[in-house]
């Protein structure tokens, strides 16, 4: 059975349930983990059973998207930046520190895709703004949704679909993902992928990294 | 009036959900809000090719009838709502099936109604 991850969960104190709570619904609806991703002004370290430890940086500037990174990239297995505005995305991709750069909006082009691609950067398709909008702004959510695809198709950057949930009512299961990500034509595998393995990979090497004795991919003090 | 004969019946799939709820909700709440969550992504037209229809719904789970070839834009649909008058809901589609037997056996029977 393929194990699915949800890695953009926000939880108390930013919102109001608990990790637990989340997880309990998460892993009703079939996830095998979802990640506790709290903006950085309220993240306080989640832990438990199938709780992946993350955080969601929150800057206005470069030189303290930099600073946070620094100081949260050795607590956390996963780390997403709140993208969405043009210079921040850019710094974001950038970066082989960074592993997921949250909601880009429409602010991803061939420049950003590609140093996406080479810095092993994953672009988040939160589904939030599908499940939230109506109207007009979904159209437009949909539209860049659409363009990030394609870009990361031709590119090849890693994909990740999330619920951005910030209450247990907002998380929605695998199939149901999958669903929705085909309305901006994301293909069934390209979504399960995206669901599955990348997180999961994103997971591992930040874990391989935290290992004692790592210095290298490939180098390791025994 | 007499009924359609099978080979003249459109083709269906039913799917079984089950709601989270802050507060119970009524049947005819939901269907209201399906249909208009599903009008709203999909259009009218686009609706209308569903076939949508709540069979039962006891307040936790239900069935909902759509065209057989229509259940994925239907668990968009359903992943699209997020309120119901008011409440706030989130749907999970526990499974589909092509005949309301089927599904009542597999996914209905064992509900539990104790408080």
């Amino acid at each position: 059975m393929t194990n699915f991850y949800d890695l953009n969960v926000h939880s108390a104190p930013e919102c109001e349930d608990s990790p637990e709570r989340l997880v309990s619904v998460a892993k009703r609806y079939g996830y095998a983990g979802i990640a506790i991703t709290n903006h950085s002004n309220f993240w306080s370290e989640a832990t438990g059973e199938d709780i992946i430890s993350g955080i969601e940086i929150v800057v206005d500037k470069i030189s303290d998207l930099k600073k946070n990174i620094r100081d949260y990239r050795s607590k956390v297995d996963v780390l997403l930046v709140h993208g969405g505005d043009p210079k921040i995305n850019r710094a974001a991709v950038e970066n082989s520190s960074v592993d997921i750069l949250a909601h880009p909006s429409r602010y991803i082009n061939q420049v950003l895709a590609k140093s996406a691609a080479e810095n092993e950067v994953a672009i988040e398709f939160n589904l939030d703004e599908l499940i939230y909008s109506r109207d007009v702004s979904r159209v437009r959510a949909l539209s860049a949704f659409q363009t990030n695809l394609k870009l990361a198709r031709k590119f090849g950057v890693l994909m990740v679909l999330t619920s951005g949930a910030r209450s247990k009512y907002d998380l929605r299961a695998p199939r149901e993902m999958i669903a929705l990500a085909g309305l901006f034509g994301m293909s069934e595998n390209e979504a399960i992928e995206a669901l599955s393995k990348t997180p999961w990979n994103i997971i591992l090497r930040n874990r391989k990294k935290m290992k004692q004795g790592y210095i290298m991919e490939g180098v390791e003090l025994i | 009036m007499k009924n359609l004969p099978s080979s003249l019946r459109e083709r269906k799939r039913y799917v079984a959900f089950e709601v989270l709820s802050a507060e119970k909700i009524s049947r005819s709440e939901l269907i209201n809000e399906i249909l208009a969550s599903a009008s709203s992504l999909l259009g009218d037209v686009g609706a209308n090719l569903c076939n949508l229809w709540v069979l039962n719904f006891d307040g936790k789970r239900g069935v909902l009838r759509c065209a057989h070839d229509r259940v994925s834009m239907v668990r968009a649909a359903l992943a699209t709502i997020n309120r119901v008058q008011g409440v706030r809901v989130g749907i999970h589609v526990l499974g589909t099936s092509g005949t309301v037997k089927k599904i009542t056996e597999t996914f209905m029977i064992q509900v539990d109604h104790t408080p």
